[in-house]
């Protein structure tokens, strides 16, 4: 089961990332702010539409009406104990009724807005490095056999230099280096495991970026959350390889307040939320 | 129509000249803003005035090397304008000296009169830094563990603050009122930043800056050898780094959690993966994984330090950025970590006025060393630091400051400009030794060796001047000014002691004015470095000595007594002792020492008697490898002052600065300042 949830979540970042590519390749190019706005405004309207074609309209108008009705009797009716406590109660199921009809919507959005998402934090969550700027790589093993550790080398590369390591760090199986960005653009790490050849991508530019922060272990979390590379197979010597960029600090990018857990994900959902909210009159959606 | 002509004419002549004129304007714009450009200098034709306060630099040692022509820039811009000794402070501290520089008048003006100050009514129980001090909080709800504390109406409890105890009229204000704009980089005794009232004063706080600590600076090392549990030294903490397998987990104190009813401090844990086939350790903090070698530093890392309050409100986050250096991975391993600075990027206090211009900085430079004493001389004088690690740590710190010149120079356009280098000041402390005498610590060619890195320093700062005189000299006032010189530090004299001798203070078997001292049977003691105060009655908590002729008889009695106080080889050790109801006037004389002792070059107060300790003996070596100091008397230790516009004073001292500056900026001397300008005779 979970094998088979992770092959489909492997082919839906493929398509993800086919479509994410294309649609998302403004935000390479658009200001901080009226990038992160578009994305909200779009993805808000598009979400409503997609509420209104999924759930049962009529259905929540009719809920809607009953709780109108039902505070219309607690303003008329202020001093009946009575009426006020039949009201709520009634106010009550029909917030509840509203959540029920929602659930279907829901599910069907599920899943695109989790791709979504996994996109976005491709451009949001960290910045891509600069030139001279050093970042570590950390390639972990797989702990499949804790008494040899495989051969590994990084092979060196015009683009990125190697200005320290391999350490390692044992009880982690581990291995971490120093890199230097050394040239703009999209660059592939090579590893070379026991003889295998394995890839990592970096992003190096001033621009934004889509940012690949981890090539995913075969763990359906990691596998959501880092899409834009495949994971490794479980029977592979690597569990996962992750660079430690710098993390982006804007309030609509990565993570401006320690307050919040990522501060785009809170600028998005708050965004589309007042979109949806906007359009919901002009595309007729009952909420 | 005749009548009109003319007019045509004027008109069309008139449209002629102006778009010549305005095509000439900008041709000469245009080739200003070229040449400005390639200049790396200002293009704006506003009057500037730049001044370069450099720490410590001594002008005895200045002129020698500028005979020699190791400091050719010096000598350039001395034949253009002038050179000259600068009278420092009394007594020349640091903190004494800049806020003179500041007030444009002496200590009476601005209530600094050394280092650590006391309040007479605690009977010195709480000695504090002179410039600056941290009131506790007051006010505020229980709640568990927690103190909640709301500083709006109606309920106004106040949380702990740091108030700026310099007083009077800084400078700039009046700049500032006027409407010329003055940029001042780590300005010291300005901690926390005075407000600017029209918005045309900037200023980064320097010298007092505290760490996220709240302390002067306070290093954490962690090493195999280290305490069982950790110890804490002047300006460090010791902890063992303990390996478990090639695992270690530490811990990193950061700022006290001020929620909590006992405030303690947040702890940030970290781990130390050594890896002995690649001589060096992986550090993992907060996710962050820094790779070291042995004898490497990291570059600057951000910390993130959670404050919990009481479970219903939500955690408060403050930043703080270290550097870690793995100085030994062989047999011992040895992780230092700097004192954890308050991040420019996202300060959790203000650090500077306005509170958004270092994030400014920061935004161009990154992250960088934001406490007041950034050279860390309490790691060298606990044995942290080796000589050349000490060496190598300044140097970091120099070429930061050489950054934040060179930003604060591409970013000036006129007004005045002030930027302060504390290099020669701090590596003087350590390295300075002038004299052919037995150093405290080192061998004759070891003390020579590394005095030759004061004077390759100078040279360094020659070449800063240079470059800066290459850029502005011609179109700006440029002053290089230093608050007071050097000189070698080789005997100590414990004040409280000589006065437990000569039964002043009492009993004789006192062993700190803090603990175990009979005020009653006390009429003077020693607190500072070189301030003596009387226990006089009415002032202090437990005064014994009456106003009028029992001080005035007590005063001139210790002046006379201290003045003859002579070493074993019968040399002097106090050049003079100044009464302060002669040397200070002002409205800011409260916490004055009554007597301020001017110790002979090679002389300075004892390390024990600055905090109140006694010791057997009176006088005694320094042993530190602190070698050198400038806490004398000020005739013995002047700063120095270069300019490339004429000095017509022939003694100019710290509080003409002002006045100066303002009379080159068109405006009157105010009443506030008692010093006079250095571009009069």
């Amino acid at each position: 089961m979970s094998d088979t949830a992770i092959h489909l979540t492997v082919l839906l970042n493929q398509i993800a990332n086919a479509v994410g590519r294309f649609l998302l390749a403004p935000l390479g190019f658009l200001p901080e702010v009226a990038g992160a706005l578009v994305v909200a405004v779009v993805t808000g309207i598009l979400m409503l539409i997609a509420f209104k074609y999924t759930s049962h309209q009529s259905a929540i108008k009719h809920v809607r009406n009953g709780i109108k009705a039902e505070l219309l009797a607690l303003s008329l009716f202020k001093d009946s104990v009575a009426v006020s406590l039949g009201s709520q109660w009634r106010i009550v199921q029909g917030a509840i009724k509203l959540i029920l009809i929602s659930l279907i919507p829901i599910g069907c959005m599920v899943i695109p807005v989790t791709l979504l998402l996994g996109q976005l934090s491709l451009w949001w969550q960290a910045r891509p490095l600069q030139i001279g700027e050093d970042v570590v790589v950390t390639l972990a093993l797989n702990e499949n056999d804790k008494t040899s550790w495989p051969n590994v080398t990084l092979q060196t590369a015009p683009a990125m230099e190697i200005t320290q390591g391999p350490f390692r760090i044992r009880s982690r199986r581990e291995m971490c280096w120093q890199l230097q960005a050394r040239a703009s653009g999209y660059h592939r790490l090579n590893f070379v495991v026991d003889g295998q050849p394995v890839e990592k991508e970096v992003a190096v530019g001033s621009d934004s970026m889509r940012v690949s922060i981890q090539r995913p272990a075969w763990d359906l979390a990691d596998i959501l959350m880092h899409p834009a590379e495949p994971p490794f197979q479980r029977s592979s010597s690597v569990k996962s390889i992750r660079m430690q960029y710098p993390l982006e600090t804007t309030w609509t990018h990565g993570r401006y307040s320690p307050l919040f857990f990522h501060s785009w994900l809170v600028f998005w959902f708050i965004g589309s939320t007042i979109a949806a909210f906007c359009f919901r009159g002009i595309l007729k959606v009952n909420l | 129509m005749s009548n009109q002509e003319p007019e045509k004419i004027k008109r069309r002549t008139l449209l002629k000249g102006a778009a010549a004129a305005t095509l000439g304007a900008a041709g000469v714009g245009a080739a200003s803003y070229w040449v400005g450009s390639i200049a790396r200098v200002s293009r704006s034709v506003g009057k500037k005035v730049i001044v370069i306060g450099i720490d410590g630099m001594d002008p005895r040692l200045t002129s020698t090397m500028m005979k020699q022509g190791l400091l050719p820039n010096f000598s350039k811009m001395s034949a253009a304008g002038g050179f000259r000794d600068l009278g420092t402070s009394t007594p020349p501290q640091s903190p004494v000296a800049w806020a003179n520089f500041i007030n444009g008048a002496g200590p009476g003006s601005h209530g600094i009169f050394d280092f650590i100050h006391r309040h007479p009514h605690d009977q010195c129980q709480h000695p504090f830094y002179s410039a600056a001090e941290t009131v506790p909080s007051q006010g505020g709800w229980d709640i568990g563990d927690h103190r909640l504390q709301l500083d709006f109406w109606p309920f106004l409890h106040k949380p702990p603050e740091t108030l700026l105890r310099r007083q009077g009229t800084p400078f700039w204000d009046y700049l500032d009122a006027a409407g010329i704009p003055s940029t001042f980089y780590d300005l010291p005794a300005n901690y926390p930043p005075s407000p600017s009232k029209h918005g045309h004063h900037r200023c980064i706080s320097g010298m007092g800056t505290t760490d996220m600590l709240g302390s002067y600076g306070t290093y954490q090392s962690f090493t195999e050898d280290g305490p069982q549990s950790p110890v804490r030294e002047t300006g460090g903490i010791r902890s063992k780094l303990r390996f478990i397998g090639d695992t270690a987990k530490c811990k990193l104190s950061g700022p006290e959690n001020g929620l909590l009813k006992t405030p303690t401090p947040i702890v940030i844990e970290f781990q130390v993966h050594r890896d002995r086939s690649a001589n060096g350790v992986v550090v993992e903090i907060q996710g962050q994984k820094i790779l070291l070698k042995e004898g490497q530093w990291s570059s600057w890392t951000r910390l993130d330090f959670p404050i919990t309050g009481p479970s219903f409100a939500p955690t408060g986050h403050v930043s703080g950025i270290c550097r870690f250096y793995l100085s030994a991975a062989s047999s011992n391993y040895r992780l230092y970590v700097t004192p954890i600075n308050i991040d420019p990027s996202a300060p959790a206090v203000a650090v500077s006025e306005p509170k958004e211009f270092i994030q400014d900085v920061s935004k161009d430079l990154g992250l960088f060393y934001t406490t007041g004493f950034q050279e860390d001389y309490n790691a060298r004088m606990n044995g942290v630091f080796h000589d050349e690690e000490y060496l190598r740590q300044a140097g970091f710190v120099l070429e930061e400051r050489l950054a934040l010149l060179e930003y604060a120079v591409h970013n000036y356009d006129d007004g005045l400009l002030f930027f302060y280098f504390s290099s020669s000041d701090l590596q003087s402390h350590m390295f300075w030794w002038d004299s052919d005498d037995k150093h405290p610590t080192r061998s004759g060619p070891e003390a020579q060796k590394f005095f030759a890195h004061i004077r390759s320093l100078y040279q360094k700062l020659d070449a800063v001047i240079g470059d800066l005189n290459d850029r502005y000299g011609g179109s700006a006032t440029i002053m290089v000014m230093s608050d007071h010189g050097f000189a070698n530090f080789g005997r100590q004299f414990n004040l409280n002691s000589w006065l437990r001798d000569n039964e002043y203070l009492n009993p004789r078997e006192c062993s700190s004015i803090m603990t175990d001292i009979d005020w009653s049977m006390t009429r003077a003691y020693g607190l500072g470095i070189n301030g003596l105060y009387l226990n006089l009655k009415g002032r202090e908590r437990d005064g014994i000595v009456e106003q009028g002729d029992e001080r005035e008889n007590l005063l001139n009695e210790l002046v006379m007594r201290l003045t003859a106080v002579k070493d074993v080889d019968g040399q002097s050790v106090i050049r003079g002792v100044h009464r302060a109801d002669r040397i200070y006037a002002g409205e800011a004389t409260a916490l004055s020492p009554d007597l301020i002792i001017g110790y002979r070059r090679g002389y300075r107060a004892s390390w024990k008697t600055c905090l109140g300790n006694l010791t057997p003996e009176v006088l005694l070596d320094n042993d530190s490898v602190w070698s050198a100091d400038h806490c004398a008397d000020a005739l013995e230790v002047p700063g120095l002052l270069c300019c490339n516009h004429a000095i017509r004073s022939d003694s100019p001292s710290l509080i003409d600065l002002a006045p100066s500056i303002l009379e080159d900026f068109g405006l009157q001397k105010p009443l506030t300042m008692t010093g006079r300008s250095i571009f009069s005779s």
